[in-house]
C-alpha cells in the first residue's frame, strides 16, 4: 500500500490559510473521488472540499477551529500500490470475447 | 546542483547490475530503468509535473527523488513549454534530461520546443549540440480518462526530422527500451501505453532480445511476438497485447497469425516488415490513432514497396476514427477491438485478385 498526502489547496485568489469547520470523514473511512471530505472556512467563504481521489483515510490534520496553511498536509490516503494513479481507472484484464469467426479457403501456394 | 551530482556517485557504487528474470509490472519496470539510468549517469535528470515528491501520477518516478535528491529528480511548474524548453537548455549544457509530460495531450503546448528546438538543434549546430533528451509521454487510451488524456501522437512526432519515436508493449520491452532510449545522443519520444502500466510480465535483464534475433544486442528494430504463416498483424504499444489475443482466437479457426511489435515508430524497421509479410503474404496494421495520415499508412506503403509482387491482398488498416478521442465508455467503440481486428483479417483472407 502507498500513502498519498493531500495538502490544503489554494482555495482561490491567493488565500494563505483556512480554518477547519467540520470533518465529514474519519480515519479508516473508504472514500470515493469527489466525496466531500471537510468543510473549511476562509476569509471569503465556507466551502466543502471534495476528495481528489478514492482511497482509505489514514490521517486527518487539524480539528474544528484549527487553522491550516495552504500547502500543509490536510489528509492522507492509503491506496494500493498499483492503482495509485490520480487520473483514470485501471483497466480490467478480461478474457477476450469475440463474435467474429474466420473462414478462409487457404490455397497453400 | 553540483552537490547533487556528486552525491549520485554514492548511489552508483551500491548498485549491482541485475541478472536473471523478474516478474514486474510495466510501472515497476520503467521505475527500475529510470533508477538505473540515474545511478549510471550522474548527468541524468528526471523531472515533470508531480514527478518529484508524489512520484508521478502513475508512480513511474516513485521513490527516485528520495534516492537521488531534489537536484536530480524534481517537480516542475504546470507548463509543458517550460519543461521542454528547459530540457533543450539542459541538453546544451551537457545534461541528459528525461522530462515527462504527464499525459499525451499535454505535449501540445510544448510542440514548439520539441519540433523547433530539440528536434533540430543538433542539425542547426552542425553536430556540436546533440540533444540527448528522452521525453516520456504516457500515451494512448484505455483508462476512462478525460479529454487530452488518451491521444496517440506517434504520427505527429514520427513526421518530424530529428526525432526518434518508440513505444514499449510490455514490461520487458519497457525496461530495455527506456534504458536504451535514455542513453542515445538523439531526442527520443518515449510513448508509454498507460493502459498497460499495471500489467505484469517477465523481464529478462541480461538481454533485451532473445538469442537468435538480435542475439542480446540493443533493442533496435521490430520484434516478432508470435510466429504465424497466414497473416501478419503489425502493432505497437497497447495494441500488441490485443493483437496477441486476436492471434489466439484466430488459431481456433485454423488461421495462423504472426504478430509483429513494431517498437520503433521512427525509424520503422522496414526489413522486419518485409521479412514477415514476404512469408505470410497478408498484412493488417492496427493502431489507436485516427485513420487519416496515421502511421498505418506509412507501414502499408513500406509493405507494398517490398512485397508488392507477393501480397495476396491490399494491406488492411484497423484504427481509431477521424474524431477527437472520446472520453468515458465511448473509448471502447473507438479503440480497435477484437472483432474489428478479426474482420480485418477476414478481409485479407478472402480477397481475390481480378
Amino acid at each position: 500500500m502507498a500513502e498519498i498526502s493531500f495538502p490544503l489547496p489554494d482555495l482561490g485568489e491567493g488565500l494563505i490559510e483556512a480554518t477547519v469547520l467540520e470533518w465529514l470523514v474519519s480515519p479508516g473511512d473508504q472514500v470515493e473521488r469527489n466525496q466531500p471530505l471537510v468543510e473549511v472556512e476562509t476569509t471569503k467563504s465556507a466551502v466543502e472540499l471534495p476528495s481528489p481521489q478514492a482511497g482509505k483515510v489514514v490521517r486527518i490534520h487539524g480539528g474544528p477551529g484549527d487553522k491550516i496553511n495552504v500547502g500543509e498536509p490536510l489528509i492522507v490516503f492509503e491506496v494500493p500500490d498499483n492503482t495509485a494513479g490520480i487520473v483514470g481507472t485501471v483497466p480490467k484484464e478480461e478474457a477476450p470475447k469475440r463474435r467474429v469467426r474466420l473462414s478462409a479457403v487457404l490455397d497453400e501456394d | 546542483m553540483s552537490n547533487a551530482i556528486l552525491e549520485s556517485g554514492a548511489a552508483m557504487a551500491d548498485r549491482a547490475p541485475r541478472h536473471g528474470v523478474e516478474e514486474l509490472s510495466m510501472q515497476q519496470a520503467l521505475n527500475l530503468a529510470l533508477d538505473e539510468v540515474l545511478a549510471e549517469n550522474p548527468k541524468t535528470l528526471v523531472f515533470g509535473e508531480d514527478c518529484g515528491r508524489l512520484g508521478g501520477v502513475f508512480r513511474i518516478t516513485d521513490g527516485l527523488q528520495a534516492k537521488y535528491g531534489t537536484g536530480r529528480v524534481f517537480d516542475t511548474p504546470l507548463a509543458e513549454s517550460g519543461i521542454l524548453g528547459m530540457s533543450a537548455g539542459l541538453a546544451m549544457a551537457g545534461f541528459h534530461p528525461i522530462p515527462e509530460v504527464q499525459f499525451d495531450g499535454f505535449a501540445y503546448p510544448a510542440i514548439n520546443q520539441i519540433v523547433c528546438q530539440i528536434a533540430r538543434m543538433n542539425y542547426r549546430s552542425r553536430g556540436t549540440m546533440p540533444m540527448p533528451v528522452t521525453l516520456r509521454v504516457p500515451s494512448f487510451g484505455g483508462i476512462r480518462a478525460p479529454e487530452h488524456h488518451g491521444e496517440s501522437l506517434e504520427a505527429l512526432f514520427a513526421h518530424v526530422p530529428g526525432l526518434k519515436v518508440v513505444s514499449p508493449s510490455n514490461p520487458h520491452e519497457a525496461y530495455h527500451l527506456l534504458k536504451y532510449a535514455a542513453t542515445r545522443p538523439d531526442p527520443v519520444i518515449f510513448m508509454e501505453p498507460k493502459s498497460r502500466y499495471w500489467q505484469k510480465g517477465e523481464v529478462t535483464f541480461d538481454s533485451a532480445d532473445p538469442a537468435g534475433s538480435a542475439a542480446g544486442g540493443p533493442p533496435t528494430g521490430a520484434k516478432v511476438m508470435r510466429e504465424g504463416r497466414h497473416v501478419t498483424l503489425i502493432a505497437w504499444g497497447a495494441m500488441v497485447a490485443r493483437c496477441l489475443q486476436v492471434a489466439g482466437l484466430a488459431a481456433e479457426d485454423g488461421i495462423d497469425v504472426e504478430v509483429l511489435d513494431l517498437r520503433w515508430l521512427k525509424p520503422i524497421d522496414a526489413a522486419a516488415l518485409a521479412a514477415s509479410v514476404r512469408k505470410t503474404r497478408r498484412a493488417v496494421v492496427v493502431h489507436e490513432a485516427p485513420l487519416t495520415s496515421g502511421l498505418g499508412a506509412e507501414v502499408a506503403q513500406l509493405i507494398t514497396q517490398s512485397c508488392f509482387d507477393t501480397l495476396k491482398a491490399p494491406v488492411e488498416r484497423i484504427t481509431g476514427f477521424d474524431v477527437p478521442y472520446p472520453s468515458g465508455d465511448l473509448e471502447d467503440e473507438y479503440i480497435p477491438n477484437i472483432d474489428r481486428i478479426l474482420f480485418g483479417i477476414q478481409r485479407v483472407l478472402e480477397y481475390r485478385r481480378g
